[in-house]
C-alpha cells in the first residue's frame, strides 16, 4: 500500500533521500506543515517569515545605533578634583 | 514590506507569460525554504516584455547592487537589451531570467511546469524535477540545502512504497 507524503516525511525509509535530508538538518516537520497549506498560502507564509526576519534585523540595527549614541553622550570625567 | 506573493499575482493578473523558479517555487511545492526574491523566467516576446514592464514599473525597480543615485530607465526596451536582470522593487527583489542554465528559455520551462492558483490567477511554477535539474546544472554550494529539500519532496511524491 502506498504511504501518504506525510507518512513518508515523518517516517522516512532507510537509505532514502528523505532520511538524507533529515540527517543533513532539514526540519521535515516544517515541510509536513507546509504541505497542509495551499501553494498560495505557502508563498504568503514565506513573505510573513521574511518580513519578521527583517523586523528583527531592523530592531538589531536600531539597538546598535542607540548603543553607539549613548556611549557618545557619556560625560567625560576629569582626571582630578581640586 | 516584502510581498512576493502580490508581485506574482499582479504578473499573472496582467497576463504576463512567466514561470516561477528558484526559492518561491521550492516554497510553493512545500519546501521550508525562506527567500527574499522572486525569480521568474519570462517569455521574451515584445508584447510580453511590455506587459512585464507595465506591472513592474509602478514598483520602482532599480538594478540590485548598483548605486541607487545612478540614472536608470526601466521600460520594456531595457528588458529587451539584456537576458537576465536582478532588481530591487518596493515589494521585494525580483529577478527576471530570459534563460535558466540547464533548462533553456520560457517555452522549455513551461513544458516542465505545474499550475498553481494565486487567489484566482493560474500561475506556472517549475516542477520539482525541473528545479532539481536547474540546481544541479548551476552546481552552486549555496543550493545544497534547497536540493536536499527538493530530493526529499520528490521522494515523498513517488508512489513507490
Amino acid at each position: 500500500m502506498n504511504r501518504s507524503r506525510e507518512e513518508k516525511l515523518l517516517n522516512p525509509k532507510a537509505g532514502g533521500r528523505i532520511e538524507a535530508a533529515k540527517e543533513y538538518g532539514i526540519d521535515l516537520t516544517q515541510i509536513v506543515e507546509n504541505l497542509r497549506l495551499s501553494p498560495a498560502e505557502r508563498i504568503k507564509r514565506n513573505d510573513q517569515a521574511v518580513n519578521s526576519i527583517l523586523k528583527f534585523a531592523n530592531a538589531m540595527k536600531r539597538a546598535k545605533a542607540d548603543q553607539k549614541t549613548s556611549q557618545h553622550d557619556k560625560p567625560i570625567r576629569s582626571g582630578s578634583t581640586p | 514590506m516584502i510581498n512576493l506573493f502580490e508581485v506574482a499575482r499582479l504578473l499573472s493578473a496582467a497576463g504576463v507569460d512567466f514561470v516561477i523558479v528558484g526559492g518561491v517555487a521550492i516554497r510553493s511545492h512545500g519546501g521550508n525554504y525562506i527567500t527574499e526574491d522572486l525569480d521568474i523566467c519570462h517569455s521574451r516576446s515584445r508584447d510580453n516584455l511590455k506587459r512585464l514592464a507595465n506591472v513592474l514599473a509602478p514598483l520602482n525597480p532599480r538594478p540590485r547592487g548598483i548605486d541607487a543615485n545612478l540614472p536608470f530607465i526601466f521600460d520594456w526596451s531595457t528588458l529587451q537589451h539584456g537576458t537576465n536582470f536582478t532588481f530591487v522593487t518596493s515589494m521585494g527583489d525580483v529577478d527576471l531570467l530570459g534563460e535558466v542554465k540547464g533548462l533553456g528559455g520560457y517555452d522549455d520551462l513551461l513544458k516542465d511546469s505545474i499550475t498553481i492558483d494565486l487567489d484566482g490567477f493560474p500561475t506556472h511554477v517549475l516542477s520539482i524535477q525541473g528545479l532539481i535539474n536547474a540546481k544541479e546544472a548551476a552546481a552552486r554550494p549555496k543550493d545544497e540545502p534547497g536540493l536536499k529539500v527538493l530530493y526529499a519532496l520528490r521522494e515523498a511524491e513517488l508512489n513507490d512504497d
